[in-house]
């Protein structure tokens, strides 16, 4: 194949520009890396890796600054939001795989997989002025009067509901990255062969049982990629957190009080820091998330790449 | 042994309705913000919102009709700068490096770009192009979601054109024609509609970004055409008229969110109907 | 496909050459405070004159940031910039116009101007110490009103604000407290609350969430109808927020050319003056001659039609004495 085309100029000038633009993502990645790097050289040498990333002092006013609020916010975030998304995605794969009638299959699947295409400044914006009121009225405070009267679930819920807090933006981003688990986990159910259920079938199992000791058990590499993808997207999520986190550089145990991840932060600071190392901290702040949700991502691709193998074989 | 099968009937029943449940929230959340997003669009929507620029703040009026050119120029030239990268790139992997090992780290790299997050994009475009020109730009913003958009459309580029069956293209080798020429004669129009599909699908991925935007395009009050300069984008001015306290503006941002959010699904289910009409995929 | 890529194609080539006979434009950026009035300004200025002055309201730290950098034609910034910094980066500095913050409330049944706070409650929110609403520190200046036993939620600014700067100097001053635990600056880290995203930003949160106190510049009150608070002031009166408030303690300010004009208004000694008042200013690039000469043309035209706009949205024009004051500096400068 190669000699094919390297006989011809042409061929080998249509080849070359492909090339070239083929490596322009690899030219990007190292770019991104390699310019966030050395924006944030000031930070670095300033505050150190261990100290920036453990430290919580977000101080411009001291030019000290620490991204540890942040990260812990980033963290709380998405963890909250995959506890929230990861069963109710594995349900709808479950749903649409094993138990919709086929009418409905793929309208379902479909209308789930629209979820991903809402922008996320529109799910900010509806988070804002619609769920946060709901949040602030109904739900929080009924929470607060359940589960925050109990004795160790009660430092969850401190703090006036504002529905401008932890918790909401959590919501929303669940909803935003349900479609990515809940197709990722179908296109792993749909892959159990159809033998091995049916068999299962003709020994009597239920449904519930084939899904359980046969689907799930091996689809779970795939469900798993699928649930880490969901991750590396909801670190990054920026708008639609924006909105209703409330800026607030505090490490909090309470749901119910105002964070800010590094996104957000990024959103917000970015164009307003006023001096240098204010600006490089803010560089070492996305080069911190840059790295995380790469290794993230990268895991993830990892986890599906073998996942495709074993089906494949 | 009658109590355990009842049993298992139990928890197979239980099982069954929590799944469908949660089929039933995914959809309650779709139904929800669009039927949430349509009332409150269309019950603030006014022609003046296309035709009209922004009014000062706090008084009431105007509209958005920069910030849905400015949109529109911005897209339109990530287009530009993104689309053949991106089907120039996909067509390396997918035929000169065909099961070379490079194909599958390019491939595998731009599987992690595609989720990487664009607010990283927006404040590496700002160090590269905005510091040093001296302002903020459209093109600063083109490039941003250019960036966003080669690795769609150069993942899905390739997909596609290994779909294409190698016979085809031995079926031309043979008539003596060059690489070059199968690819753009062949296996393109084999594939088109597939490639097509991608750059759907990646220009409904930007259409709505904002955070790459913040910091490249930044934002102008007044109608501009100069993509050299600050330039209006209908997701900024949603961000600032959202978070803004007046009425009028939440008004319109509602509004513009609603011929966003129109124009993206859209564009989505276009281009699932493209791939179902041409390869019977979802 | 190649006839839509070639149907784009031509559309940007018209749009961008359209964009050769593209208006004359200057791009400004910084405080929210002044928004309001710059807008109007830029707006008249461009019926009459057809430049564009584009200015975003970004916070007084992207304002000072972006001059810095040069991303802009000019800067805005409620916390004025001292000589030594000015020099330093190679900027001028004039003041614009002149506002108050206030502090904005959300009470059920209570409504604008009933709530009098002195600068030790005020603190103490701020800070924490005073949680609740009916707090007897606070039912102790207001006999007549009626406040209810809930949760107060302060909302401050998130992003880099002269708002923010001008807001806790006056903290600063005048509670120890604050001196100590929290200091001034333009984004100070506030102990508890909210923060919201430019005046914009806190003037909604207060305005959606029960409860709540923030402090936003005058208009942005005003044009909210956010309920506002009287406040006592350094001459010990309870005095409201307004336009003449504004004006008196605007007059006890002596803005000095030499030194670029640095100055804080904040706990004004007049008798009836605004306790938290402001100047905001100008930032312009030394080295962008021909462009200050543009922007300063805008100001010039705004310090001679511009007042009845700015005192419409309860901004107080600067003195005319003051305005000689700022010409001559330009003319000094060389950009007049």
């Amino acid at each position: 194949m190669a000699s094919l085309y390297k006989k011809n100029p042409v061929d080998l000038l249509f080849s070359s520009i492909t090339a070239i633009a083929s490596f322009s993502v690899i030219v990007f990645i190292v770019g991104i890396f390699y310019v966030l790097l050395s924006e944030s050289l000031p930070a670095i040498s300033r505050f150190g890796v261990l100290n920036f990333i453990t430290s919580t002092d977000w101080n411009p006013v001291r030019e000290s600054f620490g991204a540890a609020t942040n990260i812990y916010g980033t963290f709380i975030t998405t963890t909250l939001s995959l506890l929230i998304a990861v069963p109710v995605a594995v349900g709808i794969a479950i749903f649409v795989t094993e138990i919709a009638p086929n009418f409905l299959k793929g309208p379902i699947g479909g209308a789930i997989e629209l979820l991903a295409a809402i922008p996320s400044i529109i799910y900010g914006m509806w988070g804002f002025f619609t769920l946060s009121p709901i949040m602030s009225t109904y739900i929080e405070p009924a929470l607060k009067n359940s589960l925050g009267k109990l004795p160790v679930l009660e430092i969850l819920f401190r703090g006036t509901p504002m529905g401008i807090d932890l918790l909401t933006a959590s919501i929303i981003l669940s909803i935003m990255i349900i479609p990515f688990t809940a197709s990722i986990s179908r296109d792993a159910f749909n892959l159990t062969p159809a033998v091995v259920k049916e068999s299962a079938y003709a020994l009597g199992a239920t449904r519930w049982e084939v899904v359980k000791n046969i689907v799930i058990p091996y689809s779970k590499l795939g469900v798993f990629g699928g649930v880490v993808l969901s991750l590396g997207r909801a670190l990054g999520e920026t708008m639609a957190v924006a909105f209703v986190l409330g800026n607030n550089h505090r490490i909090t145990t309470s749901l119910l009080d105002a964070a800010a991840t590094i996104t957000v932060t990024l959103a917000n600071e970015f164009t307003e820091a006023d001096t240098d190392i204010y600006l490089s901290s803010l560089f070492y702040l996305a080069l911190v998330l840059f790295v995380m949700s790469f290794v993230t991502l990268a895991i993830a691709k990892f986890f599906l790449l073998r996942a495709e193998r074993k089906y494949s074989r | 042994m009658i109590e355990t099968r009842t049993k298992r009937k139990i928890e197979n029943i239980i099982a069954l309705i929590l799944c469908t449940l949660a089929a039933l929230i995914g959809l309650f959340w779709l139904v929800f913000i669009l039927a949430d997003i349509v009332v409150h669009g269309i019950g603030a929507f006014k022609l003046s919102l296309l035709l009209e620029d922004p009014a000062p703040p706090g008084v009431e009026g105007g509209g958005l009709r920069n910030a849905f050119v400015g949109q529109l120029m911005i897209t339109a030239c990530a287009i530009l700068i993104g689309v053949p990268l991106g089907v120039l790139g996909g067509t390396f992997l997918a035929e000169y490096a065909r099961g070379r090992k490079i194909a599958r780290f390019i491939s595998i790299l731009s599987d992690i770009m595609v989720s990487v997050p664009s607010i990283v994009i927006g404040t590496f475009i700002y160090a590269i192009l905005v510091r040093p020109l001296g302002h903020f730009s459209g093109w600063a913003g083109a490039v941003a979601l250019s960036i966003i958009m080669i690795p769609v459309v150069l993942r899905t580029t390739e997909d596609m054109l290994t779909l294409v069956p190698w016979t085809l293209r031995e079926a031309a080798f043979a008539l003596g024609a060059p690489y070059y020429k199968v690819i753009i004669q062949v296996v393109y129009r084999g594939a088109a509609a597939g490639i097509f599909t991608g750059i759907l699908l990646s220009i409904a991925r930007v259409a709505g970004e904002t955070a790459p935007l913040l910091f490249t395009s930044f934002n102008n009050s007044f109608f501009s055409v100069d993509m050299n300069r600050p330039i209006a984008s209908l997701t900024v001015s949603i961000f600032q008229y959202a978070m803004g306290p007046y009425d009028s503006w939440h008004a319109q941002a509602w509004a513009a969110s609603l011929v966003v959010m129109i124009f993206i699904l859209f564009i989505t289910i276009l281009g699932r109907v493209i791939l179902k009409w041409r390869y019977g995929k979802r | 496909m190649k006839t839509i890529l070639k149907l784009l194609l031509t559309v940007t080539i018209i749009l961008s050459c359209h964009a050769g006979n593209a208006a004359e434009m200057l791009n400004g950026a910084g405080a929210t405070f002044p928004y309001p009035v710059y807008s109007a300004w830029a707006y008249d200025y461009n019926k009459i004159t057809g430049v564009q002055l584009n200015y975003q309201s970004i916070g007084s730290g992207g304002g000072q940031r972006q001059i810095t950098e040069r991303t802009v034609d000019f800067g805005a910034s409620d916390d004025p910039l001292s000589p030594d910094k000015l020099q330093k980066d190679g900027l001028l500095q004039f003041p614009a116009v002149v506002g108050g913050v206030v502090p904005v409330v959300n009470i059920e049944g209570v409504q604008s101007g009933q709530i009098r706070l002195t600068s030790e409650t005020l603190c103490k929110i701020f800070l924490g110490d005073i949680k609740y609403w009916d707090d007897k520190k606070l039912t102790d200046n207001n006999s007549g009103v009626k406040l209810p036993h809930s949760e107060i939620t302060v909302v401050y600014r998130s992003d880099g604000s002269g708002t923010t700067a001008i807001f806790t100097n006056y903290l600063d001053q005048t509670c120890a407290d604050w001196k100590s635990k929290v200091g001034a600056g333009k984004a100070v880290k506030f102990p508890i609350g909210i923060g919201g995203k430019g005046n914009e930003g806190v003037a909604n949160y207060v305005k959606r969430t029960q409860s709540s106190i923030g402090y936003v510049e005058f208009a942005y009150a005003k044009q909210n109808k956010l309920a506002h608070v009287q406040l006592r002031n350094a001459a010990g009166t309870f005095v409201e927020p307004g336009f003449e408030s504004f004006e008196d303690a605007a007059e006890t300010g002596d803005f000095d050319p030499k030194k670029d004009f640095y100055l804080w208004l904040a706990n004004a000694p007049g008798k009836n003056s605004w306790p938290i008042a402001g100047a905001t200013f100008i930032l312009l690039a030394k080295d962008k001659k021909d462009v200050n000469m543009r922007v300063v043309k805008f100001f010039e035209w705004a310090f001679k039609n511009g007042d009845n706009k700015a005192k419409e949205l309860i901004y107080v024009p600067l003195p005319a004495s003051l305005k000689e004051k700022v010409r001559g500096y330009w003319k000094e400068k060389g950009i007049y």
